[in-house]
């Protein structure tokens, strides 16, 4: 198995869109902080000009982003045809998958360190609390929220067999289909993937569609094990 | 030794490969000949464990494809539709692939230079032209020091110097005991390099044994290809 974890960690180290997708989100995540912290840009909604920081949506932006470096190590298996080399080098799915997605998981949870300190520093700094227990527990809940939201994208991406899909799919769940749904579905929406993590971050939009931060983390991770297993299923099963 | 029985592989109503049975034995460069969509890929796919036969057994030494632990020690392979990621380089491919299977970083090394790819190897590989793609490809399947070769159209797109190098190398590998299966299309190529030769046509074997034998009767292994497949030749 270590041979396989050292090869899978060699192809997400040497993809470009690994490191474009993690200095853009120490970036966006900064500048945001930033943002929240000196208050002086205000966002216009539906219930007035609010700060940055309450605008739970663009808060957790740079984390569709940071999704792009797990969904690029799954979807590039079918850019080229590497699938069938991976495949050749490594007959054994389940092993291999597996080899796959805990480098991918280990990844996402070290690159969510430097993806979202930062930020938070910068904003809790600001604000004077970096030593509260809030900064800790808004640590850990990005720290869970990153990796999970990134796992999800990786077995999608195995499901639709690249990586374009999933990032416009979950792009547009949250700016589209949960803004439409709201009203009539509160109950359904927030059992989204966006709404979850917003829930499991504290940033929930709405109160119809808000969970408990232990909920969120609960819905979370059945959607990244939902897909993480069918994407495991797919594998074994489908030719290539 | 490669032994392929009894093979069948459907998709839909449609038999890709209907139970198809041949032996390609060591020492020999045996040519795998069809025309287009005569299941040639498909068995290969097989044999390598990427696909599942419907029926039938590929066999590495007796053993599948998916039972072997390092398999790129064991067989080399260049497919259709099998490569690196554009974006990356071109040496970062070749590492995965030995890490994967135990082979020493050296190898890498190597196998860059002998397909004369040494001096280009921090290249991305979409900066690469058709031929030194399909050298990288030909450098994939030699990592392991393979003593089987699995080789589809592995000449297309190089050129002369190329092609030459490539028969030179796949007669040697056949001199010193090893299995080379050989997919080409071009047939004074395969009339070049080939020991054996297996015809396959519309899914079944057509005809199977020494390149002589194939071609008695016939001026040429092109002329004998058109008779033993049906196809009437250039024309379309």
């Amino acid at each position: 198995m270590r041979a396989l974890l050292s090869a899978e960690l060699t192809k997400i180290r040497t993809l470009p869109a690994t490191w474009i997708a993690l200095t853009l989100t120490v970036v966006t995540n900064t500048v945001l902080g930033a943002l929240a912290a000196i208050d002086t840009v205000r966002i216009t909604t539906a219930n007035g000009e609010v700060a940055v920081d309450q605008v739970g949506t663009l808060m957790l932006a740079p984390a569709y982003i940071f999704v792009a470096i797990a969904v690029h190590a799954a979807g590039t298996e079918y850019h080229g045809g590497q699938l069938r080399v991976s495949l050749a080098a490594a007959p054994d799915r389940t092993r291999w998958f597996g080899a796959k997605l805990t480098v991918a998981a280990a990844v996402a949870l070290l690159a969510a360190i430097p993806a979202v300190l930062p930020g938070l520093l910068v904003q809790h700094g600001a604000a004077g609390d970096l030593a509260s227990g809030r900064t800790a527990t808004d640590l850990l809940a990005l720290l869970a929220a990153y990796p999970l939201l990134s796992l999800l994208g990786f077995g999608f991406a195995f499901l639709t067999r690249g990586p374009v899909t999933p990032l416009t799919v979950l792009l547009i769940l949250p700016v589209l289909v949960s803004t439409t749904l709201i009203g009539l579905f509160p109950q359904v929406v927030r059992l989204l993937p966006h709404e979850a993590t917003l829930s499991l971050l504290g940033r929930a939009a709405d109160p119809a569609t808000a969970l408990g931060r232990g909920a969120g983390l609960l819905v979370l991770t059945g959607w990244a094990v939902l897909l993480v297993g069918i994407a495991w299923a797919l594998i074994v099963h489908r030719d290539t | 030794m490669i032994e392929v029985a009894h093979l069948t592989k459907r998709y839909g109503a449609k038999a890709a490969v209907d139970d198809i049975s041949f032996t390609v034995p060591p020492g020999r460069v045996t040519g795998f000949l069809g025309p287009n969509g005569a299941g040639k890929s498909t068995t290969l796919r097989i044999l390598l464990g990427l696909d599942r036969p419907d029926a039938g057994t590929a066999l590495i030494d007796g053993r599948p494809y998916r039972e072997l632990r390092f398999p790129l020690r064991r067989v080399g392979a260049l497919l259709d539709g099998a490569g690196p990621v554009p974006e990356r380089r071109a040496i970062d491919h070749l590492t995965w692939i030995a890490q994967s299977n135990r082979i020493p970083r050296r190898r890498v090394h190597e196998v860059l230079d002998a397909v004369g790819l040494g001096a280009v190897a921090r290249q991305r590989v979409k900066k690469y032209s058709l031929g030194m793609g399909q050298r990288l490809g030909l450098a994939a399947a030699l990592l392991g020091d393979p003593e089987i070769l699995v080789l589809d159209e592995p000449v297309n797109g190089l050129d002369p110097d190329g092609i030459r190098w490539v028969r030179t190398f796949l007669r040697d590998h056949a001199a010193r005991g090893r299995t080379v299966l050989l997919s080409s299309h071009l047939m004074t190529e395969m009339a070049d390099t080939a020991d054996e030769v297996i015809v396959i046509a519309r899914g079944r074997i057509a005809a199977h044994g020494p390149l002589d034998e194939i071609t008695a009767g016939h001026p040429s292994l092109e002329s004998a290809f058109f008779a033993l497949t049906g196809d009437q030749g250039p024309g379309w």
